[in-house]
């Protein structure tokens, strides 16, 4: 009897360290091994073989081979990003356009999330729907569709000229304007759902509230209704904010050679210049970019997570 | 209700006497609902007036017209004589206590009792000591800095209470407000909100669906159903006369037992079950012989006995249920023709010693002024 | 009652006109007869003609369906497990690091984690192709399958598992018996959101593919860079078209779900 306990508990610990080990070791083996891989090749040279950096590490000659090959690595790459102002713009000129376009889709988002909440209830699920589904469709295509909509001869020059506001085509492609409209409308669920789902949640009642204690709507909107929405728009402002840092498709279909950013600059030094330390010295940088941003977004969450307790 | 005062508050008795609130034929209707029906009714300074009914009565509607959050869909609302019609909520010289006391969780105690008069023509100056003023007044100085979510339910309700207070309003509608606290809690606070009430000396209308909570508070109770005021009285003329078996039922506990009139000296006999003498009431109803009647029968009034006593009303009848209170216990007794009859009687004596149980066969009695008449 | 003031259905129309115009003209244009894509000629269906008759686009479809099935089946086993030993599986060694890698491939720009794979995958000497692919998306794909998971298996109450355990299942049995079938909405979710993810993605896979295996994104952005084409323009519609018909018919499903469940339980409360 107590073997068969014993056997079963030997059987239910190795049942809980496959469950925890399987997800664990790939993890390791493919999230966090590469990236030690790109801190070791942006320390490397250049080089013109394949893979094309050098040190490689060569374990076969032991304790001198890894001694060798440490003493090959140095910050000459992050040197050189701080050299070349190719490089340093892009990290200022993404920083700019993540805070702009955030700002932007804020100003967007933030009157249709809270329409949303104010509208009857019966409404509600659909427009959850139809905010969620651009969500679902493809990325490429919805950024793909700007490039008909704003190109020189296309269907919003047509529009505005059919109409008589312009007479020869505005030049939007290619420019970052395009690029804040891209940004703006893919991230654009990102920012509704957040500020939604804080709005939602508000009680009726202290508009009401407000306004028999003499605010006007606006005054009301701006003592009550603002701050209490402060999480979600905080929460809407990372979910744009993080991942437009690093930003890849939008730039370099909408941007054309006008916008610099970080994601592209990367991109074209991996497979254009063939420079991977330089590559990876640029990611490891950005990374670091990102880091502060995504930690303070968790001190948000969390610090909402205990005011909704 | 306000005791102390040398004569009898009833301003509603004096023709003289100017209404705060006046509701001159108000309808409400949402789409194809009526919520609430053609009403009149005025409401007069200093009163603690409570609009009693159940949910969906219109007593929520009604209230919130006079905040204006709705606007009638026909007739007038007058304050202090003035049509508030075109005076939107944040205007108006009329404050709310909300059911859920939206209190701004961003804003500290301090804060939220502050908020009106910030937005009044106020001087900054006197707006601190108008806060501590109210906080006193609900005795929460110590946790002026707390935000809501610190403090108890009990301490919300009066935050609550002092913040809609603050602005020294006109009137000040309560919805429901003490429905959130657990029981114990709400009784003490229905005596501190007559309190509160007689210092400021502030109109209050009251909404609520516990009729022990108008009756203990209010000054007059309407009592409301389907948009409509059946009656509207002081509480005690509300429950011994009520105009209606609704309102007989709604108000504490009652026997309504059918039966058509006759007349008789002093009132009627209403004849109510085959071979039973008819049982005889005083009213100043006029009803025509052989018309269908209720009577209303409160259970304190009905005296019960071993042996049977000499009374205008005397039935026998076996006892089917008793529920024991503490003080006193209630007895559900079976007449015969099978009409149920609940009767009443204080425990003063040892539970112990109680002589009547399940079964027993006892009598049932009371006076021609004890019963009301109604007419169906 | 509540009406809703003209500022909020001005928001309103113009911020769904927003969402929703520049995919509408994708569509009508689809299904232009021009080769020109912004002068209309006419109603034509040649351009989905084209597009099936375009190998080297269903090929690059066939690529992207067997890489996003079999990754977001992977990504959904081993983002469950995750879930679990995040909510249930208490401490051990390491755990910290462990919530780290969930959570970073989340806010790891596209870009970095495509190059960190693809210097991982040479280092090891593994060719590119399908199967890096794959392992690339699973590996992110896993991350947002644990979220969605560990989000569900955190609100549903502890006590029907213990309830399990306590009518003498093992831990595994009352996993299997219990909480799947309870957490199987999310998983289901998981599953299409790595499915959905691993469609789209251009930027991991434009670093891991191979010259063996190009996928629909890599594809379409390779021919989006020349400028507009009918060709993508019907792709695209096809795209919408089965997106919003999956959108859809959830949503019908969780409505009647839930619409069901009202009824059971007015049944249940009228039955009592």
């Amino acid at each position: 009897m107590s073997d068969m306990t014993e056997d079963t508990d030997r059987l239910g610990a190795l049942r809980r360290w496959a469950l925890i080990l399987v997800p664990y070791l790939w993890l390791l083996g493919l999230f966090l091994v590469p990236f030690i891989i790109v801190l070791k090749i942006s320390v490397s040279d250049i080089a013109l073989a394949i893979p094309p950096y050098a040190p490689t590490l060569d374990l076969s000659q032991g304790w001198q081979g890894l001694r060798d090959f440490l003493g090959k690595l140095d910050f000459e790459n992050y040197i050189f990003l701080t050299q070349d102002d190719l490089y340093w713009k892009a990290y200022l000129s993404s920083l700019r356009i993540a805070v702009v376009a955030t700002v932007l889709t804020l100003l967007v988002g933030f009157p249709v999330a809270h329409a949303m909440a104010r509208a009857p209830e019966e409404w509600r699920p659909t427009l959850m729907m139809l905010v969620i589904l651009p969500f679902w469709t493809s990325f490429l295509i919805r950024v793909y569709a700007w490039i008909g909509i704003l190109s020189g001869e296309g269907y919003l020059n047509q529009f505005l000229m059919a109409l008589g506001v312009i007479d020869s085509p505005l030049t939007i492609l290619n420019t970052p304007v395009a690029v804040y409209i891209g940004i703006v409308y893919t991230y654009l669920p990102f920012m509704i759902l957040p500020i939604y789902a804080t709005l939602e949640k508000m009680d009726d009642s202290l508009i009401e509230a407000a306004e028999d204690l003499g605010c006007t709507r606006l005054q009301s909107f701006w003592l009550v209704t603002l701050p209490l929405a402060r999480p979600g728009i905080i929460a809407g402002c990372f979910l744009v904010f993080i991942p437009t840092l690093g930003e890849f498709v939008i730039p370099s279909l909408l941007g054309g050679s006008n916008t610099l950013m970080v994601g592209k600059v990367l991109w074209d030094e991996f497979f254009q210049n063939r420079d991977w330390p330089v590559a990876s010295a640029v990611a490891v940088i950005l990374l670091l970019l990102i880091i502060l941003p995504v930690v303070l977004f968790q001190r948000n969450q969390e610090r909402q997570g205990e005011a909704g307790k | 209700m306000t005791g102390g005062a040398p004569q009898v508050f009833a301003p509603w008795d004096d023709p003289k006497a100017k209404p705060l609130i006046e509701f001159r034929g108000v309808t409400k209707r949402f789409g194809d609902f009526t919520a609430v029906d053609a009403i009149d009714l005025n409401i007069y300074p200093r009163e603690f007036f409570a609009l009693l009914g159940p949910s969906g009565c219109g007593k929520t509607t009604l209230m919130r017209m006079l905040a204006g959050f709705e606007t009638p869909t026909e007739g007038h609302i007058l304050l202090d004589g003035k049509d508030l019609a075109a005076v939107p909520p944040n205007r108006r010289a009329v404050n709310m206590m909300f059911q859920s006391y939206a209190l701004f969780p961003h804003l500290t105690v301090y804060d939220n009792i502050a908020f009106g008069l910030k937005r009044s023509d106020m001087p900054k100056s006197e707006i601190d000591g108008r806060v501590t003023e109210m906080l006193k007044l609900v005795q929460l100085g110590p946790f002026a800095k707390r935000k809501p979510h610190q403090i108890s339910g009990g301490q919300r309700q009066r935050v609550a209470l002092a913040r809609a207070l603050a602005k020294a309003p006109k009137l000040l509608l309560l919805d429901e407000p003490l429905a959130a606290l657990d029981k114990k809690l709400r009784h003490d606070t229905q005596f501190e909100l007559m309190d509160i009430q007689e210092k400021t000396g502030t109109t209050f209308v009251i909404v609520t669906h516990d009729q022990e909570e108008a009756m203990t508070v209010a000054s007059r109770i309407a009592v409301m159903k389907d948009g409509r005021l059946l009656q509207v009285s002081t509480p005690p003329q509300i429950y011994e006369n009520p105009n209606s078996a609704y309102v007989a039922d709604f108000i504490g506990d009652v026997t309504i037992i059918n039966g058509t009139a006759e007349p008789h000296p002093d009132g009627y006999a209403v004849h109510w079950a085959e071979g039973q003498a008819p049982l005889v009431v005083r009213s100043p109803l006029t009803l025509s012989s052989g018309q269908a009647c209720h009577l209303a029968i409160r259970p304190e009034k009905v005296d019960v006995s071993k042996t049977r006593p000499e009374d205008d009303n005397v039935v026998k009848g076996e006892v089917i249920d008793i529920a024991y209170l503490g003080n006193l216990s209630t007895f559900h007794v079976r007449l015969p023709g099978g009409q149920m009859l609940k009767a009443q009687k204080f425990n003063t004596e040892h539970s112990a010693r109680k002589e009547i149980t399940w079964g027993d066969e006892i009598w049932l009695s009371w006076s021609d002024e004890c019963a009301v008449l109604l007419d169906r | 009652m509540r009406r809703l003031s003209w500022f909020n259905v001005t928001s309103l129309t113009l911020g769904f006109a927003f969402l929703y115009v520049p995919m509408l003209i994708l569509i009508v244009y689809s299904f232009n007869e021009s080769k020109l894509v912004t002068v209309w000629a006419g109603f034509s269906t040649k351009w989905y003609g084209e597009l099936f008759r375009n190998e080297a686009f269903l090929d690059a479809a066939g690529v992207t369906l067997r890489v996003a099935f079999i990754s977001a089946t992977i990504a959904t086993v081993l983002g469950t497990m995750a879930a679990y030993v995040m909510v249930r599986g208490g401490r051990f060694f390491g755990r910290t690091l462990f919530s780290g890698m969930i959570y970073a491939p989340l806010v790891m720009p596209e870009v970095i984690t495509g190059l960190s794979l693809l210097l991982l995958f040479i280092a090891i000497g593994l060719d590119r192709g399908v199967l890096t692919i794959v392992l690339a998306h699973t590996t992110f794909a896993m991350c947002y399958v644990s979220v969605v998971v560990s989000s569900r298996l955190v609100t549903f109450d502890r006590s029907v598992e213990e309830a399990a355990l306590d009518l003498g299942c093992t831990p595994f049995d009352a996993f299997r018996s219990v909480t799947l079938p309870i957490i199987a909405p999310a998983v289901i979710s998981g599953w299409l959101l790595a499915f959905t993810l691993s469609l789209d993605d251009l930027v991991i896979a434009s670093f891991t593919a191979g010259p063996s295996a190009t996928t629909l994104p890599i594809k379409i952005f390779s021919s989006v860079r020349l400028g507009v084409s009918p060709e993508i323009n019907a792709l695209s519609t096809i795209l919408i078209a089965i997106v919003a018909t999956g959108v859809i018919t959830a949503s019908l499903v969780s409505k009647r779900a839930i619409a069901r469940q009202r009824q059971d339980q007015r049944a249940a409360v009228a039955g009592a």
